[in-house]
């Protein structure tokens, strides 16, 4: 489904993302990790078309994002680290909107709007206007919009960030709803610096670090040797750090 | 192209529901009333004048397009210059700060689907403010004892009384064409920056440059002596909306004019295109 190419970012002498190259299958749920500035969001950005890539390319279900930047966008549901809303617009309205410029035929609209409004728990708030929303619910219309044109690969940036402990439970459930193979099947990339829910919902862990991929194994794979994850991730970020002292 | 009529249409929903729409829509239909009575009052006074010193031959003479209509429609330039780059100034700034930018740029719309949507939200709205300011001169195309006619004219007989429906239409469409101008350079105002003041007056820059680029031509050619000042000052003077403006306003119809305007919206929607692409090269 995800097929990243050896995907590189420079601004000026400064390399945000090296070559980072991987693969996801349909159903599978990959989490994204890294410190502050590792270059997730760059990747994440590359991978859904919003920044251009200085070297490297990817393939979303088949499409080359710069061959065929529109197929490509069309097959990726995307919540960025803010989520893309306009407070002036109510739920069904806004999702509306977004089935209309991801192009959603017109004759299945209602119908999209209307499963994704449920899917995503705002069936009792779709007439109210998302300024008026609390945080938690500003974030479920965020994924509700990378999720309303049925995309096979989403990719979202952070998607529990600042949300409590209930809501967080909530939207990891969504998730993995959302990749169940009996059910959507979506491919998903998520970033994230909770360990936690990396050991939750996913089944694959990237690691980057300062733009170069440093770990690719799946969750059972690192978890065998009983060293929890955080300890992990200490261990290779910290160790990362001697060396190029 | 079929994803132009989405985004403009979400555009004019969200001014309609912003204070914004409508207190531009309040001052355009206040400020449009008062110049319109100026107007009236100047006529007023050219009547009054002509009467005092005798010139009968003059005040029958005196013509409501020439010095009425056309007046108006050229003095309402300077509220399309203020209240324009308000409707625009959000257009692509608010994007940027709801962070909606980046569900745009990441859904399979093309950048010319996007500023053109963008550009024909803020050319509708042009579109309604003329409509509106066009009730005050259809005033004058009333038949009979109506109480503006009485107004303007206070009993004295008109060689040519009838105000001239083809000549007003011209006035209106040179102001509307204007209107259409300012909107394309508050569009591409709106896409070079993420603070919507900054946007506002960087139009409002702009505009007035346009506008008085004729004035230095004009300064140009008063001291410069040779061959070369005067095809600078006539390329200035080209490149000003002033001189395009007023032959409309007076009802006169030029393809050149009408070309001229057609050549600045596209030269802004171009920069405006080139503009916003620019986020994915920084």
């Amino acid at each position: 489904m995800i097929e990243a190419d050896g995907i590189t970012k420079r601004y000026g002498d400064f390399v945000a993302v090296d070559g980072v190259s991987f693969t996801a299958e349909a159903g599978e749920v990959v989490g994204f990790l890294g410190p502050n500035g590792a270059g997730k969001t760059t990747t994440m950005r590359i991978l859904t078309g919003f920044l251009p890539a200085t070297d490297g390319t990817a393939r979303i279900a088949g499409h080359d994002i710069f061959g065929d930047p529109l197929a490509a966008r069309r097959a990726v549901g995307y919540l960025p680290e803010t989520p893309p809303l306009y407070p002036e617009m109510d739920v069904t309205g806004y999702l509306t909107y977004v089935a209309k410029i991801k192009d959603v035929p017109r004759g299945q609209r209602k119908a999209a709007v209307e499963s994704a409004t449920e899917r995503c728990g705002l069936a009792d708030v779709h007439r109210r206007v998302i300024g008026s929303l609390s945080k938690g619910f500003r974030q479920r219309v965020g994924i509700a919009q990378a999720i309303v044109h049925d995309p096979k690969v989403l990719i979202l940036d952070e998607p529990t960030v600042g949300l409590d402990p209930i809501q967080i439970r909530e939207i990891r459930h969504l998730i993995a709803e959302l990749a169940d193979p009996e059910k959507a099947a979506h491919t998903i990339v998520l970033s994230t610096h909770i360990l936690a829910e990396v050991e939750a919902i996913c089944r694959r862990v990237i690691m980057v670090h300062e733009g170069k991929k440093v770990l690719d194994k799946s969750l059972a794979e690192l978890t065998e040797g009983g060293e929890s994850l955080e300890d992990m991730f200490a261990r290779i970020i910290l160790r990362e750090k001697e060396e190029a002292a | 192209m079929r994803h132009v009529g989405a985004i403009a249409g979400r555009e004019l929903r969200s001014l309609f529901v912003s204070p914004v729409a409508y207190a531009v829509l309040t001052m355009f239909a206040v400020l449009a009333g008062f110049f319109f009575l100026l107007s009236v009052q100047g006529f007023r006074e050219a009547i009054n004048y002509y009467q005092q010193i005798g010139q009968i031959e003059a005040l029958r003479e005196l013509n409501l397009n020439n010095q009425l209509i056309g007046p108006f429609i050229q003095v309402m330039w300077i509220v399309f210059l203020f209240l324009i780059p308000g409707i625009t100034m959000g257009l692509f700034a608010t994007e940027k700060t709801n962070g909606t930018e980046e569900l745009l740029m990441t859904s399979p719309v093309t950048m010319w689907e996007l500023v053109i949507g963008k550009y024909l939200a803020a050319a509708a709205f042009v579109t309604l403010l003329i409509a509106m300011m066009a009730f005050f001169p259809s005033l004058l195309f009333l038949d009979g004892d109506t109480p503006i006619l009485g107004l303007i004219f206070g009993g004295f007989d008109l060689a040519d009384p009838d105000p001239e429906g083809l000549q007003t239409l011209a006035g209106l469409l040179g102001l509307w064409l204007l209107g259409l101008t300012y909107a394309a350079v508050g569009t591409f105002a709106s896409s070079v920056t993420r603070n919507q003041l900054v946007a506002f007056f960087l139009a409002l820059a702009l505009l007035l440059v346009l506008w008085l680029l004729s004035v230095v031509a004009d300064l140009g050619v008063a001291e410069g002596a040779g061959g070369t000042t005067s095809s600078l000052s006539a390329v200035l003077t080209w490149l000003s909306t002033s001189d395009h403006f007023d032959k409309l306003a007076r009802g006169l119809v030029d393809t050149r004019d009408l070309a001229y305007f057609g050549f600045m919206i596209g030269a802004f929607l171009i920069s405006t295109k080139t503009s916003v692409e620019s986020v994915r090269w920084r």
